[in-house]
């Protein structure tokens, strides 16, 4: 009897520390600086095996990488701007998970190779908006380094890129300037269209 | 596409006018008009033919260049313009105020000068000395001038209204500029060989090759101009580009309307009440002068 209540003690208490297990990786959710951190380094490692991966395996590894950095629904509604109310359900959804290939494709394209390149952690800022920036450099041997800024802002809780200023370039605000112009002058399926000319292009 | 011939920039600032002519006749046609691109039709046409006459010339050539030069050689002639191009940073340095960094450049055009084989050695970034990117049109940026519309320059490419006369003044200061045309073509073989990366990703990656060029290009120089300064004050208002937040200002501009209405309203009303009144006050000098 006494070895049944003994079980029966010892079966709560592991269920207790399971669930303070959980309260505990709850409570140790990424800082921005990590997040970016991560990805960074993720970002190398397929770089260093980006010829054996070839382009696929580069898209495989990266996607996973930015799904889990990035927030591809924010970055695209502030991308397309004052049109996106104008779209219906279904396009946004569309315009999203093109838009989310589309940054996979162009990362595993131009980061393909390793030249002995590295992320330098400089900074970091909260913004005035509840968001935080992290200020990176890029250091490429025998070269100039690039300026890397990420703005994050918080999703569910968790700290999510939503845009990459590489030496005062907007990522965000590159992307923004052609693709409201294309919606606006061509409309909705040349837009679609245009976007996945370039995934081909960048699969090839 | 970056062309960067000094000669060739000091020689169209007469074409400049007369783009600015042409613009003046250009009908927008219905797109969308940025506020930093106001004759981004004509820009347009200059941009098309720019890239034509790269494919058709630039392209060709500076392949052909990239072919048989070897790397070492290739680094070396961009090392030996680029050491010229330091006399015009040390003036700009000096220009914008910035001491420190004119000492750093004398010490970098003087070691690259003379350890550095006449230039073609960058040396100094070696010993830590960095290269600086200043130019004349920076320095009307940090004095105020405004950058003016945006342009695209036949043969030369991007460019603002301000850039027009710094490619005037870092033409003049750069010594290259005194060295026969034969040798410069040299420097802009090299400089398009270098650019072949940055042209291939605007190639790929671009849905609108103008838009991306012109964006980048503004981005970039104001980076410059600021030093690094500008981007992130900008883009801190990210809220404000998201539809939500949008929505709100839209829904703030339709109550504001509103109000604006109902005022307007308000002195309708207040205004049909003073008519009223004289109407009033007249029927009563009529019973009056009736009664009389």
């Amino acid at each position: 009897m006494s070895v049944m209540i003994e079980k029966k003690y010892f079966f709560i208490l592991i269920i207790f520390l399971l669930a303070l297990g959980s309260i505990n990786v709850q409570a140790k959710q990424q800082t921005a600086k990590q997040v970016v951190e991560v990805f960074q380094s993720k970002l190398l490692k397929v770089m260093q095996r980006g010829k054996t991966l070839g382009f696929q395996g580069r898209y495989k590894k990266l996607e996973k990488a930015i799904n889990t950095s990035h927030d591809l629904t924010k970055i695209t509604r502030v991308v397309i701007g004052r049109e996106w109310v104008k779209l219906s359900e279904e396009q946004q959804q569309k315009l999203v998970v093109v838009f989310t290939q589309l940054s996979i494709a162009a990362y595993a394209d131009n980061f393909k190779e390793f030249s002995g390149e590295s992320f330098k952690f400089d900074s970091e800022e909260e913004t005035t908006r509840g968001g935080m920036i992290v200020h990176t450099y890029l250091q490429i041997p025998d070269n100039k380094t690039v300026k890397f800024d990420y703005m994050l802002k918080k999703k569910g809780g968790n700290w999510r890129i939503i845009n990459i200023i590489a030496n005062g370039v907007s990522d965000l605000a590159l992307k923004r300037s052609e693709f409201t112009s294309i919606l606006k002058k061509d409309g909705f399926d040349a837009l679609i269209i245009k976007i996945n000319e370039k995934i081909e292009t960048y699969a090839k | 596409m970056v062309y960067q011939n000094k000669i060739l920039k000091t020689c169209s600032a007469s074409f400049y006018f007369s783009i600015l002519l042409l613009a003046g006749c250009a009908s927008t046609n219905g797109s969308i008009v940025s506020t930093d691109d106001p004759y981004e039709e004509v820009n347009r046409s200059v941009f098309y033919f720019n890239e034509g006459l790269d494919d058709y010339v630039g392209e060709p050539v500076s392949s052909a260049y990239d072919f048989i030069t070897p790397n070492f050689v290739q680094i070396g002639v961009g090392n030996f313009f680029n050491n010229l191009k330091d006399i015009n940073v040390i003036l700009n340095d000096l220009m914008q105020g910035k001491l420190l960094q004119a000492g750093e450049d004398t010490g970098r055009f003087l070691l690259n000068t003379s350890a550095g084989l006449g230039g073609i050695l960058d040396i100094a970034t070696h010993v830590g000395l960095e290269k600086h990117d200043e130019d004349f049109a920076q320095t009307l940026g940090v004095w105020g001038v405004p950058k003016g519309p945006y342009l695209v320059l036949p043969i030369v490419g991007p460019a603002t209204s301000r850039g027009i006369p710094g490619m005037v003044f870092d033409a003049a200061a750069n010594p290259a500029t005194y060295i026969p045309i034969p040798i410069r073509s040299l420097e802009m073989l090299n400089m398009r060989a270098n650019a072949k990366g940055t042209l291939k990703v605007i190639d790929e990656g671009a849905l609108d090759p103008y838009l991306f060029t012109r964006e980048s290009f503004l981005q970039s120089r104001e980076h410059l101009v600021t030093d690094g300064q500008s981007e992130l004050e900008d883009d801190l208002d990210i809220d404000a580009l998201d539809v939500d937040n949008e929505n709100n200002t839209d829904l703030k501009q339709a109550s504001d309307a509103l109000n604006t209405t109902g005022s307007s309203l308000e002195k309708t009303g207040s205004s049909f009440d003073e008519t009223s009144k004289k109407i009033d006050q007249l029927n009563t000098r009529k019973l009056k002068n009736l009664r009389r």
